[in-house]
């Protein structure tokens, strides 16, 4: 025991070490302008000690270098035992102002907590990228600082200030606004705790590794509608039966979560050794299904790009609102049932992932041509420079 | 759980923040008023004007724009113009302090200001340590530091309640919220309701943390000295009392001996060879003129004094005194320029490097200006205490007095010849009974002058023609001891004894509490040195000391115990001499001495502790080694039993007790409810408050403020009703 006590205390000791060598990420320490001055004064009551050999000059230094000691142990005190947590309600909109809570507390028995900031970032990112940035040995210069400044120029940041005493076992939820500007995946950090407490001498960064990512949907936008042109019920043999749960039986399927149990066939449960369920054919045959490609040859402008991305959104949780919206299919992806809100929600993340698919191999079919031969069949088409038009069967039903 | 204490509102901390930062300027203010350099009223304008602003927060809004427009043009004015007029770089600065601080103790300051005044402010205290090197100083810059931290730590709060966002500027004329509706016994009745025991203690353990840590800071610092040194005080003039110049009137050494201040202390590192009444030799005046002692040009010339040197050390050349003790000697400011010196010696060393000149001839250490701080220096091979002086020079001198030339034979009388009369005629009584011996003719001259004068602080010198002090010597008026070695100057002179007036302090009290002599400005005195042909040394003679016979050791002793000072003010001194020689003294080899003793007590303690260990151990194991019969063994296991019984007796109490605690009893809410409840039959709504406050979960609670408040008001109801029913019936 006592062998590896001593060596957790040595590795202890060399990580102190090594994190004033290395400190870890957004661990700063930063003299304010008073710890400037304070530094100065040192070093000049410090280089009059010595010139005269006061040692009244010599006790003045020493004084400074015991507020500035006793302003690290405050300091380290203050943050001691504080615990905190990142609290994000998804689902998060672009446009749409959003709050990041955070859960404070001091689990200190007897010190109180003073004076903290919580910085917070948001930073958007692709799928498959790195959380935090790679090495930049191998980077040219001129490259790493245009990634840089790109990525600066995309995150948010800002900080939220506890203003009043967090006392020993106390809690408090502070809460960061920001407004998510564009759809697409965001990854919200708790980039340090910083404070100044206690003599603001020192401003003083912990670096965290709290995290989070979310997708942003996409932004709502306003549109008009055709009448006349909504969908329309099929007749004669051109009915397909599609899930509901009305009509008749159609089919069995596995439970999902959320489903009624009253659809729950035992009989068959009890023979398969799982939960399945009915599936019945839908009675309002008046539903679409939205079909969206994203073509870069088609959707060639990157903001006619975020249009259609928020128009698509819009319209399918109107449709889904009015219990019309059937299905929804991204590209060559399947039709995927929206039963749901989950349904919905799965969709509107996809949304907010979507990027303009690069054009396909020479003879091969793009647009609407490959499209899945149903009825009442949502697709999009630019139109003008700007605008978009939404089509069932042909008819122009909505445009932005 | 949270707690329920109050915080203070933002305007409440801006309040504190004001009040800390006028009391940071009125500490650094009154540093001024010790240090002598003529800005007194300048201080005292301050000082008011911080007050002002410190009680009616709200004034400083009634400064007109223009008037902070022109302030700091009029400040740098105002600074360019006194150092122009008074060419002092230091005294000058100061003022510029000065006036800044008062300009920012009366406008609301932002951020940055409270941290221009902690610099003003630590500037002060700093320049007036270093200058006075005062033991004040180590309690004002203590003071200066909680109060500086105390406001650093309140402006760091407040920004923090408003956001992160610093106090800004505030508007010109605007009076800002907190200031109009300041109000300072409810911010003391806050700070009273939001202290809690813990804090206070932890805030004043904190701060002597901070204390220690700085004084062991101030034991590791390496040091080493820089030659280079750069002087503070050479910006700051000083002048030292008239007596111990080279030049004095009748009058000027009485005129010290009023003042009770403590001119010097001197450690001896051998007290059993401290001397029972030492003369501390300072000034030697060779020249008599119409009441009027110098040294004369001659003595002052560079052929008795040497060159002026720039060193820590002086080496004298002399063997010194075999087994001589050593000397530390902590001259105050303000007394002389001359050092004060028992007698010959070997090595003289200052703290730093001095500019200096010494006579050995004269036996004089002078420095070249006057010291503005006290002034620190160790002598070493310096004999105790001897009434006579060896000068083989002036015995060179002496014996080739026929040629013509050289120096002065100390001869001289610079009188009238009436007056040269009247002084060899009170001679004649002594000189032929002493022949050619300087030791008897001192004391028969000495015995002669004080049968016809007595000794007194007030002395009368009659009116008349000649010189004054021939006229005493002729009458037989009292005199003070400046009367007395100028009439034994004259008379040896006359008798043709080389004599000269030797002017200093005499005697001073042994500390009992530090171990040190501490002359104070009560025992100047003057006496004359007479040239012994025969020893070839200069014999002190002091008319006003017996004949010497006080030379047994045990006599020595009875002396020294006579001037042994066990007084208050001894004790307050022997803190000051501390702070000399621990602090002011502390060097190189101090630090290497207490770094030693500090690694002999470590080892001490190791060993002792060691020792200890190992003894406790011998004895457990011979205790268990010892027999062991029945009635040992049932002695143990009745004392086993009554340990586990008294062990779970105070284990189970004090798990009740924490229960209790946790539940009830420990919350002062809850027993101030409860008491309130056993004494008041109030209406039921505050019975259920505070019923809710003794039994209830805290979260559930009403304001106890306000629930105990309206208990007192209605406690108070109570009382009135029987007394107003009794006056209607």
């Amino acid at each position: 025991m006592s062998a590896t006590a001593a060596s957790g205390r040595r590795h202890l000791w060399r990580r102190v070490l090594w994190s004033l060598v290395w400190p870890s990420r957004h661990e700063r320490i930063q003299p304010t302008l008073s710890g400037v001055v304070l530094i100065g004064l040192s070093l000049g009551i410090g280089t009059a000690a010595y010139n005269s050999a006061s040692n009244i000059l010599f006790i003045a230094l020493s004084l400074l270098l015991a507020c500035l000691i006793l302003s690290g142990v405050l300091s380290w005190l203050n943050l001691r035992r504080l615990a905190w947590q990142l609290e994000i309600q998804p689902p998060l909109r672009a446009g749409q102002e959003t709050e990041v809570g955070l859960q404070l507390l001091n689990g200190k028995r007897y010190i109180p907590t003073y004076a903290l900031w919580f910085e917070f970032a948001a930073t958007p990112f692709n799928r498959g990228e790195p959380a935090r940035p790679e090495s930049t040995v191998t980077g040219r210069g001129i490259d790493v600082w245009a990634t840089l400044a790109k990525v600066q120029e995309a995150a948010m940041g800002g900080s939220v200030h506890l203003r009043t005493r967090l006392d020993p076992g106390g809690e408090a939820r502070l809460g960061w606004i920001f407004t998510p500007p564009r759809r697409g995946l965001l990854r919200i950090e708790l980039l340090g705790v910083g404070s100044l407490f206690p003599f603001g001498f020192l401003r003083k960064l912990t670096g965290t590794d709290m995290r989070r990512e979310v997708p942003v949907w996409p932004a709502p936008v306003e549109y008009r509608r055709f009448s006349g042109a909504g969908p329309r019920r099929p007749s004669g043999d051109l009915q397909q039966a599609r899930a509901g749960n009305e009509g008749e039986m159609i089919a069995l399927r596995r439970y999902e979560s959320g489903d009624s149990h009253r659809l729950i066939h035992w009989k068959a449960s009890a023979r398969t050794g799982r939960l399945l369920v009915r599936q019945y054919s839908a009675q309002n045959s008046e539903t679409c299904s939205i079909w969206l490609t994203t073509d870069a040859a088609v959707w060639g402008r990157p903001e006619q790009f975020e249009l259609l991305m928020s128009f698509a959104a819009t319209l399918a949780q109107d449709l889904f609102c009015a219990g019309r919206l059937q299905s929804a299919a991204i590209d060559d992806g399947p039709q995927s049932p929206m039963r749901r809100v989950a349904d919905l929600e799965s969709f509107l993340d996809r949304l907010a992932e979507a990027q303009p698919r690069p054009a396909p191999p020479e003879g091969r079919a793009a647009g609407s041509e490959r499209g899945p031969r149903r009825s009442n069949l949502l697709t999009f088409e630019p139109e003008g420079a700007r605008g978009i038009a939404a089509f069932i069967n042909g008819n122009k039903t909505a445009a932005t | 759980m949270e707690t329920r204490r109050p915080r203070l509102s933002p305007d409440e901390l801006q309040l504190l923040r004001w009040l800390l930062g006028g009391v940071v300027m009125l500490l650094a203010i009154a540093t001024v008023f010790y240090l002598d350099i003529d800005s007194d009223l300048l201080a005292g304008i301050a000082a008011a004007g911080v007050l002002v602003a410190l009680a009616r927060p709200a004034l400083p809004a009634r400064v007109p724009v223009w008037g902070h427009r022109l302030a700091f043009p009029a400040i740098v004015l105002f600074f360019a113009g006194d150092l122009w007029l008074t060419g002092q770089l230091l005294p000058s600065i100061v003022r510029l302090d000065l006036l800044l601080l008062l300009y920012r103790g009366v406008s609301h300051r932002a951020r940055r200001d409270d941290l221009q005044i902690v610099v003003l402010g630590l500037f002060l205290i700093v320049v007036a340590g270093v200058l006075t090197v005062s033991l004040l100083f180590a309690a004002q810059i203590l003071v200066f530091t909680a109060c500086a931290l105390g406001l650093l730590l309140v402006v760091t709060i407040a920004a923090s309640s408003e956001g992160g966002q610093a106090p800004k500027l505030a508007v010109r004329g605007v009076v800002p919220l907190w200031a109009a509706h300041a109000d300072w016994g409810r911010l003391f009745r806050r700070l009273r309701e939001i202290s809690d025991w813990r804090i206070v203690l932890a805030g004043g353990g904190l701060f002597f943390g901070v204390i220690a840590v700085s004084g062991l800071l101030f034991l590791m610092i390496p040091r080493f000295q820089l030659e280079n040194s750069l002087f503070l005080e050479r910006f700051v003039t000083k002048k030292a009392m008239t007596g111990f110049n080279d030049s004095i009137k009748f009058g000027d050494i009485t005129e010290i001996t009023q003042d009770d201040g403590i001119a010097f202390d001197v450690d001896v590192s051998d007290p059993a060879q401290a001397p029972s009444r030492p003369y501390w030799r300072m000034i030697v005046l060779d020249q008599y003129h119409n009441g009027g002692f110098t040294l004369s040009p001659g003595m002052k010339s560079r052929d008795v004094f040497g060159r002026e040197h720039t060193e820590a050390n002086l080496r004298t050349g002399s063997d010194g005194t075999r087994g001589a003790p050593t000397w530390t000697f902590y001259l105050e400011s303000g007394v002389s320029r001359y050092l004060p010196i028992l007698g010959r010696f070997d090595v003289l060393r200052f703290r730093e490097a001095q500019n200096f000149r010494y006579s050995f001839d004269l036996l004089l250490v002078a420095l070249r200006d006057e010291p503005a701080t006290m002034t620190a220096y160790r002598v070493e091979g310096m004999a105790p205490d001897s009434n006579q002086l060896s000068d083989p020079t002036f015995a060179r001198r002496w014996r080739n007095r026929a040629v013509p030339g050289g120096l002065s034979l100390q001869l001289k009388l610079e009188l009238s010849a009436a007056d040269r009369a009247a002084v060899a005629g009170v001679t004649a009584g002594v000189a032929p009974a002493a022949g050619t011996d300087a030791g008897a003719f001192a004391q028969a001259a000495s015995a002669l002058l004080r049968s016809q004068h007595a000794y007194s602080l007030s002395p009368h010198i009659p009116a008349g023609l000649g010189d004054p002090l021939v006229r005493w010597m002729s009458s037989r008026e009292p005199g003070h001891c400046e009367l007395f070695a100028g009439a034994l100057f004259l008379m040896a002179r006359s008798a043709g004894f080389p004599a000269r007036v030797v002017t200093g302090f005499k005697g001073g009290t042994w500390n009992a509490y530090s171990g040190n002599y501490t002359i104070r400005n009560s025992d100047a005195h003057a006496w004359v040195e007479i040239w012994d042909e025969q020893r070839g040394a200069w014999l002190r003679a002091d008319p006003l000391e017996a004949a010497a016979g006080r030379n047994t050791s045990a006599d020595k002793a009875d002396a020294l115990a006579g001037m042994t000072d066990r007084s208050w003010s001894a004790r307050i001194n022997s803190i000051r001499v501390f702070w000399y020689r621990r602090i002011v003294n502390f060097d190189q080899q101090s630090q290497v001495d207490t770094l030693r003793a500090i690694k002999n007590a470590t080892d001490n303690s190791g060993k002792w502790l060691r020792s200890a260990i190992a003894g406790s151990a011998a004895r457990i194991k011979g205790w268990f080694l010892g027999p062991w019969d029945g009635a040992r063994i049932a002695r143990m296991a009745g004392a086993a039993a009554a340990a586990a019984g008294v062990a779970w007796i105070l284990v189970a109490g004090r798990w009740r007790i924490a229960a209790l605690g946790r539940g009830r009893r420990r919350d002062p809410v809850r027993r101030e409810a409860g008491r309130w409840l056993t004494r008041l039959d109030g209406p039921p709504a505050l019975v259920t408050d505070l019923q809710r406050l003794r039994y209830g979960a805290a979260p559930t609670w009403p304001r106890p403020a306000d629930v105990f408040r309206r208990a007192r008001q209605a406690a108070r109801s109570g009382r009135r009703r029987p007394s107003a029913s009794r006056s209607t019936s």
